[in-house]
C-alpha cells in the first residue's frame, strides 16, 4: 500500500491511498512455461509477494513407477523433464547400476555422454528460443529450432524418436549406432560455432535485451544456497557447482571442459551461463566421440541384460533368460541408492529403495525444478510485474520436472 | 456481360473469366478451416512438439494456423497437446467454455487421447470426456507431421469433406451446435 | 570434530543405508539442533522425502522414515538425515533453518500426510484439493481406470499387469495366462 500525492481534486484530498491486488497468472498462460499458476499481490506494478501454486501437471510418476519393472521405468523417467530427457535417463539408470553392482562398457558410456551433452545443448537452445520469445522477439526463436531440429535429426537416426526416448537399458544401451551418426555428429560440431556466433549477434548487444535482463531479479549467493538453487542459475549467482565435476559419473573425469559461471545473479547472468555451456557441452561430445572405440554396448552379465537375437536360435540357455528378463525382470539386491547427476537445469538424482522384488519400492526423484522454482519468490520481490516473466523465464524451470 | 450471358455459358467458361458458384455455408467453412487459430494449451512433451510444428521446418502457419493466440476468445482451435491432470481438468473446461462458436478440439498424444501411460489417480483417462474432441492424433509424442496432418483432417472435417467406411459423406461439423 | 560425529554426539546413530553415504538415524526431537549444525557446518539442503515402510518385507520399526539429503559445498559431501516415525507423529520443519525446505516438506505432507510443526504454510502441493488421502502411502491405491471410449468399448489395464505382480486381477478378472508374477520377499 502506498500513498500518491497527486493535485487536490474535487473532494479537497491530495493524497490517494492504494491497496494491493490480488492476481491470478496462469495456468494457461503463454508466458510461464507449462502450467504454472502465480498469485501475485501487486502495488500498482511493483510485485509485493509472489506464491506460486503447483501441481497442474502432477501425473503421479513415482507412484506408477513403483508398479512397473525396472526396465521399464526407463520409459517413465524421460517424460519428467521431457526437454533434457537423456539426463533423467540416465540418472535413473545410473541408480538401478549401482545398485545391482552391474558393468557399464566403455562404449556405452562414452555413447551416453555424446547423447546427454547433446540433449542439453538442444535443452539451451529451446530455453533461449522461449526465453526471448517472453521478450517478445520472435526471430531468434526460428533461429534456435533450426539448429534444435539438426540436433533432433540427430537423435532419430540413434533412438528413432525425437523426444521422448527408450534408448538407455540397465547395463548399457538397446542396440549400437548406426554408420551415419557419427559424420552426422562431426558436420554438426563443425558448423555450430559459426550458428552460436549468429546467436550472439542476434541479441548478445541488443539494448532492448540488455536492459531488460542487466540488473533484473537479483539473486544473491546466501539467497541461492538458502533456497536449494542449483544448476546453471546457481552457477550464475557466484558458486561454481557442477556435479559433473564435483562427483564424477559415466566417465566425465575423462573429459575436458569448463564450468562457467557469473557474478552477477541476474537474469543476464543466468542467459550468458547457458550460452557458454552449449560451447563448453559440444567440446565434450568432441572428446567423446574421439575417444570412440568399437566395442559391447552392454553389460555381459545375462542376468541384467538381454541376450542377442542370434543366440536365441541356438542357445536354450539364452531363451530362459529372455523369458526370465522380459516377463519378470531382474531383481536387484535390497537396499537403497542415490546417485547425484547435472541436468540442464540442476541437480538431478534418482533415490531407489529395492526390496528384492522386480519392481521398485520407492523411486524418489530429486527434481532440480522444483529446488528452482522456489527461488523466483525472492527475485521477483520489489520488481516489476514484467520482469517476473523474464525471471521465470531465466530460472528455466519444466513443470513435468516440477510436478512430476 | 449482361446478364442473359450469365444464364446461357457454360460453367467452365464463366469460372475461367473469373465467376465462381458456391453455397454460402461451402464459401464460409472454406474460409473457416483455412483460418484455425489455435489456443494456447501445451500441458506437457506434446506442447514441445506442438511448438516444433510452428518453426520453420514444418510450418503450421501455411495452414492458416498464422498465430496460437494466448486469449481463448480470440482463438477457434484448441489442441490439447499433454497429459491432462485431474487438478487441470475444471480449468480447461473453462478454458474451452471461453471460446467463441465455432470452436474444434485436437486431442495430441496419447495421454491426451487415452491417458497414455499413466493410468493412475492423477490422470484424466480421454480428453473427450471434458471437452467434444474432433480428432485424436496418437503418438507419444506425435511427430510435427503428424500434427500437421491432424490439422488437415480437420480442415476436410469442417469443410464437409469426410465420408465413412461406407463412401457415404458425413455431415459438416457445425460446432455451435454441440 | 567432522558434522557426522557431531550430530551422533547429539544423539544420532549411523545408519548404512544409502549405499556410498553417510546417514545419521535422528528422533524427531533431536532434528531442529542437528539441521542448525548442519548449516553450521555450510551444508545445504537439497531433499527432503519420505518414505513407508509398510509392506517392506522383513522391517521392524516406524512405518515411516523422513530423509534430508544435506550437501557440503566445499568438500563435495553429501549426508543424509534420517528421521523415524509412525502414523500421526509429526516432524519439526526445518523451514527456518533452510527457507528451501518449504515446497519440499509440503509434497511430503501431501504425499505422505506427515505433518510438520512450525511450517509457516502447511498445505496440498501437487494433488488437486478434492483429493483425499495421501498418494504415495502404500494403502493407498494407484487408482486405474478403465478408459472409455465412444463406442463403449474399454481397455482393462490392470489385466495386463496382473500376470506381473499377481495382486489385483482389474474389472475383467484375467491373470494373463502362465505369468503369475512375482512378488518381493518371495
Amino acid at each position: 500500500m502506498s500513498k500518491l500525492k497527486v493535485a487536490p481534486g474535487p473532494a479537497g484530498k491530495a493524497e490517494f491511498e492504494t491497496k494491493l491486488l490480488r492476481i491470478n497468472v496462469g495456468p494457461q498462460h503463454p508466458s510461464t512455461h507449462g502450467v504454472l499458476r502465480l498469485v501475485v499481490d501487486l502495488d500498482g506494478e511493483v510485485i509485493k509477494r509472489l506464491s506460486p501454486q503447483i501441481g497442474y501437471l502432477h501425473t503421479g510418476f513415482e507412484k506408477t513407477m513403483e508398479h512397473r519393472t525396472y526396465q521399464q521405468g526407463v520409459t517413465y523417467s524421460n517424460r519428467m523433464d521431457y526437454l533434457h530427457g537423456f539426463a533423467h535417463d540416465l540418472a535413473y539408470v545410473l541408480a538401478v547400476e549401482k545398485l545391482l553392482g552391474a558393468q557399464v562398457p566403455e562404449r556405452a558410456e562414452r555413447i551416453r555422454v555424446i547423447l546427454t551433452e547433446l540433449n542439453r545443448i538442444a535443452s539451451h537452445l529451446m530455453f533461449f528460443g522461449t526465453g526471448i520469445l517472453d521478450m517478445g522477439a520472435l526471430t531468434p526463436f526460428f533461429y534456435t529450432m533450426r539448429e534444435r531440429e539438426r540436433i533432433l535429426d540427430l537423435f532419430e537416426l540413434v533412438c528413432g524418436v525425437r523426444m521422448n526416448y527408450g534408448y538407455f537399458r540397465v547395463g548399457g544401451l538397446a542396440y549400437d549406432l548406426p554408420e551415419e551418426f557419427i559424420p552426422a555428429t562431426r558436420a554438426l560440431i563443425a558448423e555450430f560455432p559459426a550458428m552460436l556466433k549468429q546467436y550472439e549477434a542476434l541479441f548478445a548487444k541488443n539494448d532492448i535485451f540488455l536492459s531488460r535482463t542487466q540488473g533484473v531479479g537479483v539473486i544473491s549467493k546466501e539467497t541461492a544456497l538458502a533456497y536449494s538453487l542449483t544448476g546453471s542459475s546457481l552457477r550464475a549467482s557466484g558458486v561454481p557447482l557442477d556435479h559433473r565435476q564435483a562427483n564424477p559419473y559415466s566417465g566425465y573425469q575423462d573429459y575436458d571442459f569448463a564450468v562457467p559461471t557469473a557474478t552477477s545473479g541476474d537474469v543476464y547472468a543466468r542467459f550468458m551461463v547457458r550460452f557458454k555451456e552449449m560451447s563448453e557441452s559440444l567440446k565434450i561430445v568432441e572428446q567423446a566421440l574421439d575417444r570412440l572405440t568399437p566395442g559391447p554396448i552392454q553389460d555381459p552379465n545375462r542376468r541384467i541384460s538381454l541376450p542377442p537375437r542370434q543366440e536365441l536360435e541356438t542357445s536354450m540357455e539364452a531363451v530362459i533368460f529372455h523369458f526370465k528378463l522380459v516377463t519378470e525382470g531382474f531383481h536387484p539386491p535390497r537396499g537403497e541408492v542415490y546417485v547425484p547427476t547435472e541436468s540442464a537445469r540442476g541437480e538431478l538424482g534418482y533415490y531407489l529403495v529395492s526390496d528384492g522384488g522386480s519392481m521398485p519400492y520407492r523411486v524418489k526423484v530429486r527434481a532440480p525444478s522444483l529446488a528452482n522454482l522456489q527461488a523466483l519468490e525472492p527475485a521477483c520481490l520489489d520488481g516489476l510485474f514484467a520482469d517476473m516473466v523474464m525471471n521465470i523465464a531465466s530460472l528455466d524451470p519444466v513443470l513435468g520436472d516440477v510436478d512430476k | 456481360m449482361g446478364l442473359r450471358e450469365l444464364f446461357e455459358k457454360d460453367v467452365q467458361e464463366l469460372e475461367n473469366e473469373g465467376i465462381l458458384f458456391s453455397t454460402l455455408r461451402k464459401l464460409v467453412s472454406w474460409g473457416r478451416s483455412n483460418s484455425l487459430w489455435p489456443a494456447t494449451f501445451g500441458l506437457a512433451c506434446c506442447a514441445i512438439e506442438m511448438m516444433q510444428s510452428t518453426n520453420s521446418r514444418n510450418d503450421l502457419a501455411r495452414f492458416g494456423s498464422e498465430v496460437f493466440r494466448a486469449s481463448p476468445r480470440q482463438a477457434d482451435l484448441m489442441i490439447v497437446a499433454g497429459r491432462l491432470s485431474k487438478k487441470m481438468a475444471p480449468v480447461m473446461r473453462r478454458v474451452y467454455e471461453q471460446m467463441p462458436d465455432p470452436k474444434w478440439v485436437i486431442s495430441m498424444g496419447a495421454c491426451a487421447s487415452s491417458g497414455g501411460m499413466f493410468n493412475n489417480y492423477a490422470i484424466v483417462q480421454n480428453v473427450d470426456s471434458v471437452v467434444p474432441v474432433d480428432i485424436f492424433v496418437p503418438g507419444c509424442p506425435p511427430r510435427p507431421e503428424a500434427l500437421v496432418y491432424a490439422v488437415m483432417q480437420l480442415q476436410k472435417k469442417v469443410r464437409g469433406e469426410v465420408f465413412d467406411d461406407k463412401g457415404l459423406a458425413l455431415p459438416m461439423v457445425e460446432g455451435w451446435k454441440r | 570434530m567432522s558434522a557426522v560425529a557431531l550430530i551422533q554426539a547429539l544423539g544420532g546413530k549411523l545408519t548404512d543405508q544409502p549405499q556410498g553415504y553417510p546417514a545419521v538415524a535422528l528422533n524427531p526431537s533431536q532434528l531442529p539442533d542437528a539441521a542448525k549444525l548442519a548449516k553450521e557446518y555450510g551444508f545445504v539442503i537439497m531433499d527432503v522425502f519420505g518414505l513407508d515402510w509398510l509392506t517392506y518385507p522383513g522391517h521392524r520399526g516406524k512405518r515411516f522414515t523422513v530423509s534430508y539429503n544435506l550437501y557440503h559445498l566445499e568438500t563435495n559431501s553429501r549426508l543424509f538425515l534420517r528421521v523415524a516415525l509412525d502414523d500421526g507423529e509429526s516432524v519439526p520443519s526445518v523451514t527456518s533453518v533452510w527457507p528451501g525446505a518449504n515446497f519440499l516438506e509440503r509434497e511430503v505432507y501431501d504425499m505422505f500426510g506427515i505433518t510438520f510443526s512450525g511450517h509457516p504454510d502447511l498445505r496440498k502441493l501437487l494433488t488437486p484439493d478434492e483429493l483425499d488421502g495421501h498418494p504415495l502411502r502404500k494403502d493407498f491405491p494407484l487408482g486405474e481406470t478403465p478408459t472409455l471410449f465412444n463406442e463403449g468399448r474399454f481397455l482393462d489395464p490392470a489385466a495386463f499387469r496382473a500376470g506381473l505382480t499377481g495382486q489385483d486381477t482389474g474389472l475383467t478378472g484375467f491373470r494373463g495366462g502362465a505369468r503369475k508374477g512375482v512378488k518381493s520377499g518371495e
